[in-house]
């Protein structure tokens, strides 16, 4: 039986009759329709010669824009390649720009801080040189106060406001309701500003007379700094009273429990609402000589 | 000879060109160098066999390419990979056609 086998392989290595099988059984599986030459069964019209003479100059063409085509391609398709690269690398590039950055961020604001201490121990030396200077600076204390610069503490409230925590259960309802937005945050702090707080802060950025608090994307800017929910409001004052007055009928809280936003109160007799450390720069607004007090 | 020497003129044409094809147009000319491909081993198989004619060469080159194009286009159309079917038989063809090429080879060197 092997040795048959073999006498088969032999036959078909070497025979034109097994050649003629194959042709045969390739035209029968794809057919003529996609044949780029004629069946082995059609007729050879032309003549050997003539053929020899045309089958140079068809394929050389063919050759060649194959050729062109599969250069292309792979150049094309490298090319594509690298530019999803390319955008990942800028992705890093960016980020350790971004490092460096917060890096330089943070030795500044240190700077600002040993900054402030410097100016603090000339005023205690100022201080101690008479008496016109202890007016200066009692004045100063009191200005700084008002303008929100010093660290404050006191009986207060502690505002926490969170997202909705329950998922939208109505198909196609608008996600945007159940999220804070700048607005909602504006009326809590109006309703406190109303119920006599004095001095407020958003997770820890406080709150000066040119303060905003504005949307920004998914976040929320306060004296330019960006902050995410849930927001922790800190506010100094009459505690009983700023908690009614948000938890007044159709207040505040009532209107955002309907969209499931989340907002506690805690009292505290101990409130610390650090002072305000960045820059203050009037660019416009200047003293007006001769009138009022004048500090 | 024609051949490979057309294949390297191509290929260097290429290399030289400046400009890549766009993102878009990948799949359809990937699908078209398989075709290219068919067609060139089927016309080295009908020299080989003596049964070659230019025409029909020609122009199955390039009705092949255009249909195996036109097959993916509208296989996207319909989200329907059509595109493989004309892969598949044109790969199918190409290892038929070698295997024929090489007993020819094969039988004509041991003559």
């Amino acid at each position: 039986m092997a040795d048959h086998e073999w006498n088969q392989e032999f036959e078909q290595e070497n025979g034109q009759s097994s050649d003629k099988q194959l042709s045969v059984r390739e035209d029968a599986v794809t057919g003529e329709v996609l044949d780029g030459n004629p069946p082995a069964s059609s007729p050879k019209e032309l003549p050997p010669v003539e053929a020899k003479r045309s089958f140079g100059f068809g394929v050389f063409l063919v050759c060649i824009l194959f050729g062109f085509l599969v250069s292309m391609q792979f150049k094309s398709v490298k090319v594509s390649n690298n530019t999803i690269t390319s955008s990942q690398l800028r992705a890093e590039e960016l980020q350790s720009l971004l490092n460096k950055e917060r890096a330089k961020n943070q030795e500044l604001y240190e700077e600002l801080l040993r900054s402030k201490d410097d100016l603090s121990s000339y005023r205690q030396m100022a201080l101690q040189s008479g008496d016109y200077a202890a007016v200066l600076n009692s004045e100063l204390t009191r200005a700084q106060l008002a303008a929100g610069f010093t660290d404050v503490v006191g009986p207060g409230l502690i505002i926490t406001m969170s997202d909705s925590a329950g998922q939208i259960t109505e198909s196609g309802a608008d996600s945007n309701y159940y999220i804070i937005h700048d607005n909602d945050i504006l009326q809590v702090v109006n309703e406190l500003r109303d119920a006599g707080a004095e001095a407020i802060s958003i997770n820890g950025e406080r709150l000066l007379a040119t303060s905003e608090i504005r949307c920004a994307g998914s976040t929320i800017s306060v004296n330019n700094n960006r902050y995410v929910a849930p927001y922790v409001i800190c506010a100094i004052g009459d505690a009983e009273g700023m908690s009614s007055a948000l938890r007044m009928r159709g207040g505040v809280i009532e209107q955002l429990a309907i969209w499931g936003i989340q907002i506690e109160l805690q009292k505290s007799d101990e409130v610390l609402i650090a002072g305000y450390t960045g820059k203050t720069s009037f660019q416009y607004a200047r003293e007006r000589l001769g009138e009022g007090e004048g500090e | 000879m024609a051949s490979i020497l057309g294949l390297a003129i191509g290929i260097l044409l290429g290399l030289w060109f400046p400009g890549y094809f766009p993102q878009i147009l990948s799949d359809y000319i990937g699908i078209m160098l398989v075709a290219c491909a068919d067609s060139i081993i089927g016309g080295l198989r009908a020299k080989a066999l003596g049964e070659y004619n230019e025409s029909i060469f020609i122009s199955g080159f390039f009705i092949n390419a255009l249909l195996a194009a036109a097959l993916t286009y509208f296989g996207k159309k319909i989200n329907m990979q059509l595109g493989l079917a004309a892969l598949v038989v044109f790969a199918t063809r190409i290892f038929q056609n070698l295997a024929i090429l090489r007993r020819n080879l094969l039988n004509l060197d041991s003559e």
